[in-house]
């Protein structure tokens, strides 16, 4: 299967069947959404246009700053939900923004012992996901905060101390693996 | 004022945008998740049933709680619809018994209330009003020229539709620990079952001399409630994304037939989808070798 490779920034498959995806117009989202969070390390996109599901995860080649990203997207997480099977701009942001900034935890040290994201538990996704959110709405990018809320509540209970550790985790910076899910024993 | 209403004119501000059956089916992606990848350690749901254990539960819920709120406009505007369009008689002909009207008028209340609640539910969940395509064919089900069809396709099969999908977000909720979606979905569920009632009790009374209108709105029914299956998505399959509400549906007035040809129609449509998203993942990889 073809892969189109635009700058840093690669996008397989070249060209899709069943969504009306335009893999140059992703590759230029990447490129563009990178450029705005600072990361520039290579990346691989890999989009799975047999299921609507959106389910998206990444990995890193190394344990290095200089290395290659590999982000797993299903279709759904980079739709438009107005307008399904088209691109969504602001899903994408949203869904490989979070992964950008995923990799980028993990080639910190103070993440070195953090496992695959599949291995992560629903509580420990949900935390990074609201540590990313938070990060991304600061960047600039079009983020509802509510939205990250319930999910932070879906997994770390809908109670006053899961709320206290979504607010110190939407707001927060630079942190260690070890901070980030500091909140999920407590709640 | 207007009568028969078509589903192009539903008046809507430019944030909803509108799809229709044809164009969903028309999306050849495998909505389920394959086994394969379900009992693997990477998978946690332990079926395609919305659970607060699937790692996509938040989204999925925030999608189906947008798809209820347009459902309940569209419900309102066919109640409305159906008070208004037909004169008061016997219920002969184009005429409805003038106490229909006045359940249908109620009907409209309590839609209009549940429109508020879904649209708070939806602020609760951190969805934007039509951040969702609204497929309207709740409301085509509600166009049609015969009273007794509407109240065969919108009163028991949509809102049979409402029952089981309030069941299961009612449960979710439950699950989940929210405290609002529980109690909201357990107030709205208590309505539908009466507005299915209402449909069901007034279907027999006013065929109840005309057996052949009668079998033609039940066939109607059928059409609608296997549409309403979306492919399949409702069933007692472990593959359909909700089951049938069999207990509610009782007390709203569905025999157990009636529920098992519900729930065989589900799976026939979901036999039907399943066939048709193998080919198209067939063509998709043969489009990919090529």
């Amino acid at each position: 299967m073809a892969t189109l490779v635009a700058g840093q920034v690669s996008v397989d498959p070249a060209e899709f069947a069943q969504v009306k995806f335009d893999a140059a117009e992703i590759a230029a989202l990447v490129t563009a959404l990178a450029e705005r969070l600072g990361v520039s390390n290579t990346i691989e996109l890999v989009v799975d246009e047999t299921t609507p599901l959106t389910k998206i995860t990444c990995s890193i080649e190394a344990a290095s700053s200089d290395a290659t990203i590999v982000i797993d997207a299903q279709s759904g997480a980079i739709e438009n939900t107005k307008a399904l099977t088209t691109l969504g701009p602001v899903q994408l942001n949203t869904s490989v923004g979070r992964m950008l900034l995923r990799a980028r935890d993990r080639m910190r040290t103070d993440f070195a012992d953090v496992g695959p994201d599949d291995d992560l538990s629903l509580a420990q996704t949900a935390a990074w996901d609201t540590y990313c959110a938070g990060r991304l709405a600061r960047a600039g990018i079009d983020i509802i905060e509510q939205r990250w809320r319930y999910n932070h509540r879906n997994r770390l209970g809908f109670s006053d101390a899961a709320d206290a550790d979504f607010d110190r985790l939407w707001v927060a910076q630079d942190l260690a693996w070890s901070d980030v899910i500091a909140g999920i024993t407590a709640t | 004022m207007r009568q028969f209403f078509p589903v192009e004119d539903l008046a809507r501000d430019e944030r909803f945008v509108q799809t229709n059956m044809a164009e969903r089916l028309a999306d050849t992606r495998d909505p389920q998740e394959s086994d394969s990848k379900r009992k693997s350690a990477k998978s946690r749901a332990a079926s395609n049933r919305l659970t607060p254990d699937r790692p996509d539960a938040s989204e999925r819920a925030r999608g189906l709680m947008h798809g209820i709120m347009v459902g309940e406009i569209q419900a309102l505007e066919g109640a409305g619809r159906t008070a208004h369009d037909f004169e008061a008689g016997d219920g002969s002909g184009d005429t409805i018994p003038f106490e229909l009207k006045l359940d249908m008028a109620r009907q409209a209340w309590d839609e209009a209330r549940h429109v508020e609640i879904s649209a708070k539910l939806g602020d609760w969940m951190g969805t934007e009003l039509g951040e969702f395509q609204e497929n309207t064919v709740l409301f085509e089900a509600a166009c049609s020229n015969d009273p007794v069809l509407r109240l065969a396709g919108v009163n028991r099969a949509l809102e049979g539709l409402a029952i089981d999908v309030f069941t299961q977000m009612k449960e979710f909720g439950d699950l989940a620990g929210d405290p609002f979606l529980e109690f909201c979905e357990d107030w709205m569920l208590a309505d539908e079952v009466t507005h299915v009632k209402m449909g069901s009790d007034w279907l027999r009374k006013v065929t109840e001399k005309d057996p052949d209108r009668r079998k033609k709105a039940l066939e109607f029914q059928q059409v609608v409630d296997k549409l309403f299956s979306f492919g399949g998505s409702r069933s007692d399959h472990e593959d359909s994304s909700f089951t049938l509400a069999r207990r509610f549906r009782e007390l709203a007035g569905f025999t157990e037939d009636e529920n098992e040809t519900i729930n065989q129609l589900g799976l026939d449509a979901f036999n039907e989808r399943s066939e048709a998203v193998k080919q198209a993942q067939d063509a998709a990889v043969a489009f990919a070798d090529a």
